[in-house]
């Protein structure tokens, strides 16, 4: 080859997508995972699939910002569902109010939640652990009681209906969250794995020793809640307008939890392991609609049982036994290699008798 | 290999040919189905379905349609997405034509969004706030017109009913112990919902007649919907020196309410809504202790609200073993309704039959159902009212409406007997 390559030139990419992407299982996954999303609907416009995929990429999305939170940071937030139902609210209340459409309601709601963020994570600044978490919960039971308390404003318990479409059909929507998820989950990985992301760590491993080097513990700790908000109440928008409905539901403790499920299952603070959690278990309880009764039964067991076998969460027990470290350069290689793709070493030393 | 090919084929087109030719109308039956309520509406639809078949179906274009249910079990009380969900489904992949049921009313939000964008006509029989229909029928009619409501009455005639009870206890305490001017406590579970009722209570309980009930309210307490106990506010009621209970009550602290009156034996007669005492298990849930208590209701034994009352109160206790609640008779009214509605519309086409679904003056075990202009269950005398219910010796028995003057006619149901005050109440306060 003469000369070096410009990069994003088609034969870089083709060059990037031999060595990088193909190279390694776990990546090969992403790619198969993000083209599936992206050409489902060639295949099956069935309604009730697009449902299911909507949601559980909603979903995928208000995960992975609870990881962000809380498993890099550390802040263990069991009122997710603050920023998710009051960016719902937050927009169905500004699109019946000044009449806006769902694409400048739901970046306000979510703005909104931002600022809640902020609200929640002042706390954090006093709090640690276990009090951190009850404080956190603490929140949308406030939110529900303010709600309850202006019902002619709020809709009560009823909640408020007839929210705007976000597309024409569910193909639209279905495009719409999608891409979202996908655009907003990059970002959120790439914030994890940034110098940001690296305080964002270290702050859940040691903060005191964060503040001994001179970090600004107060502000990484209120960034960390406030982007994890933003796209928290990014997710509770678009969740609000696609059912149609911003509800009490939005904010209750169930809607709190799934959360902590989906990434736990996935595995925790990975970004990506909420995702796949998300939408391994929210098809797999559609799944589970044709035994009725042994529906949540069944759903139990198997968290139960991968939580057992595959403590680490479902992405991170696979991917360790299809890849392994080099022992050398520390680069991940698929297990198939006998020797290190980038350094060239032995993967496995043969102890001889 | 090519037998194994051949022989799919087959089967699919016989599946194909099966599914064109077999004539079913799919009623998709929605509702909690773990709960009480869901397993009535799916047992009350399953009544109406059996005997609509066993008469031959529904005769459409001359040819008989078989109903056909499909359960659908929306677990609306843990999740919300869950239940649209279901809905999407129910419709999509099942193939549902119609739907009926629903319970909760922000998940009945939800799912009838879904059943509006497919225009499937959806008539609710479990959820009672008015907000469901009033404001939507009526505002955005186009899209909204496939629903409708066939019971509860709505929150709103709820509330009525439960005041008009009220107000045959104060009677009765006027009568039966010579007081002028007797004290009412109103003891309501903090609740979004029963903060209307509460305020309108104190009003009228403290009006002058015939607008009122020219009593005094001697205080509001509120508990919380799932209180384990209430003793203290019993004895600061007792202390009050009331002589009735307004109660309002939906949650499980119905139960504790119930035990601890009858068991301090509070010279205060409780009546109102108490969603607990409507149930069959009462008196096992309060140990005996909730003799006496008076709640609003839909059905009762022994009454005959209608002719259509009892046959179906014992088809269904013979078929379920149970005595049927507000959902059993909803599904069971609903179904028919619809393939009423069907008949006269001639056609399955969602649009004619809603069409049909508006001119609907049917009489069910409940009462008569007439749809008013938001597709809601008509309310009142002649229509659909409700039971006042109270618990004498082991069973329930129904006190209201016995001699309910409205305008110049009276109304009462066969079956309807008076209002007994507890005998410590009255033994308290005779004079």
């Amino acid at each position: 080859m003469t000369g070096p390559l410009r990069v994003w030139s088609i034969p870089w990419l083709l060059l990037f997508l031999r060595h990088e992407v193909l190279a390694l299982p776990s990546r090969v996954i992403a790619l198969l995972f993000v083209l599936f999303l992206l050409f489902f609907p060639l295949f099956s416009q069935d309604p009730y699939l697009l449902r299911v995929l909507t949601l559980s990429a909603l979903f995928a999305l208000y995960a992975a910002s609870w990881d962000l939170l809380s498993g890099y940071t550390g802040q263990v937030s069991l009122g997710h569902a603050f920023f998710f139902g009051i960016s719902g609210y937050a927009s169905a209340l500004l699109g019946r109010e000044l009449g806006l459409a769902p694409w400048a309601t739901i970046p306000l709601g979510a703005a909104l939640a931002t600022l809640a963020g902020l609200l929640v994570g002042l706390p954090s600044l006093r709090v640690k652990g276990p009090y951190l978490s009850l404080v956190t919960l603490a929140f949308p039971i406030l939110a529900l009681g303010i709600i309850f308390l202006f019902p002619n404003f709020t809709g009560g318990e009823l909640g408020l209906s007839g929210l705007p479409r976000l597309g024409q059909n569910r193909l639209e929507e279905y495009y719409l969250v999608t891409l979202t998820m996908l655009v907003s989950v990059y970002i959120l990985w790439r914030i994890a794995n940034s110098r940001l992301g690296l305080i964002f760590h270290a702050l859940r491993e040691d903060e005191a020793a964060v503040r001994m080097v001179g970090v600004n513990t107060v502000a990484y700790k209120l960034l960390a809640f406030a982007v994890s908000a933003f796209f928290a109440g990014l997710a509770g928008g678009l969740y609000a307008h696609y059912l149609r409905v911003a509800g009490p539901d939005s904010l209750s403790l169930f809607t709190s939890i799934q959360p902590v499920i989906w990434t736990v299952f996935g595995g925790i603070a990975t970004i990506y392991g909420p995702v796949a959690g998300a939408f391994l278990l929210v098809p797999l309880l559609e799944l589970l609609r044709v035994a009725e009764e042994w529906r949540m039964v069944g759903f139990a067991i198997l968290i139960l049982l991968v939580m057992r076998f595959l403590p680490q969460g479902v992405v991170r027990g696979v991917l360790d036994r299809l890849e392994e470290e080099c022992p050398r350069c520390k680069v991940r290689n698929p297990f198939t290699r006998r020797r290190c793709r980038v350094c060239g070493v032995e993967m496995r030393l043969e102890v001889r008798a | 290999m090519r037998r194994t090919w051949a022989k799919a084929s087959l089967l699919a087109l016989l599946a194909l040919g099966g599914s064109a030719f077999a004539q079913v109308i799919r009623v998709g039956v929605v509702g909690p189905m773990a709960f009480v309520q869901g397993e009535h509406t799916w047992y009350g639809a399953t009544l109406a379905a059996e005997e609509i078949n066993r008469e031959g179906g529904v005769v459409v274009g001359g040819r008989p349609f078989r109903i056909e249910l499909v359960r659908v079990d929306t677990n609306e009380i843990t999740s919300v997405t869950d239940a649209a969900t279901a809905v999407e489904r129910a419709i999509t992949a099942q193939r549902v034509d119609f739907l009926i049921g629903g319970f909760r009313s922000e998940a009945v939000l939800a799912m009838s969004e879904v059943a509006a964008d497919y225009k499937k006509p959806f008539i609710i029989t479990g959820a009672a706030l008015d907000g469901i229909l009033a404001g939507r029928v009526d505002r955005n009619y186009e899209r909204f017109k496939y629903l409708f409501r066939v019971s509860p009455n709505k929150s709103s005639d709820l509330a009525r009913t439960s005041l008009l009870l009220l107000g045959e206890v104060v009677q009765a305490v006027r009568q039966q112990l010579n007081l002028s001017r007797p004290k009412v406590a109103i003891l309501a579970e903090r609740a979004a919902w029963a903060d209307p009722l509460v305020e309108t209570a104190s009003r009228l309980i403290a009006a002058p007649p015939p607008q009122g009930y020219g009593a005094e309210v001697v205080g509001v307490w509120r508990p919380s919907a799932t209180a384990t106990d209430v003793t203290p506010e019993l004895t600061a009621i007792q202390r009050a020196q009331a002589q009735v209970i307004y109660t309002v009550l939906s949650g499980p602290v119905g139960v504790p309410f119930g035990r601890d009156w009858g068991r301090l034996k509070i010279p205060a007669a409780p009546v109102g809504i108490n969603v607990e005492a409507q149930q069959e298990t009462w008196l096992q849930a309060t140990d005996g202790l909730g003799v006496y208590v008076a709640t609003l209701n839909t059905l009762a034994p022994g009454v005959a609200i209608t002719p259509k009352t009892l046959p179906f109160i014992s088809n269904f206790q013979s078929r379920f073993k149970r005595f049927p609640i507000y959902t059993a008779s909803g599904a069971y009214v609903a179904l028919h309704i619809l393939k009423e509605a069907i008949l006269r519309a001639g056609s399955l086409e969602a649009d004619a039959v809603v069409k049909a679904l508006e001119a609907t003056d049917y009489v069910g075990p409940s009462g008569r159902i007439v749809f008013d202009k938001v597709h809601d269950v008509t309310w009142g005398p002649g229509y659909t009212t409700g039971l006042g219910v109270q618990w004498v010796g082991s069973r329930m028995q129904a006190f209201w409406p016995r001699a309910w003057r409205v305008g110049d006619r009276v109304v009462g149901y066969a079956g309807v007997r008076p209002y007994q005050l507890p005998p410590w109440v009255v033994e308290a306060w005779r004079r």
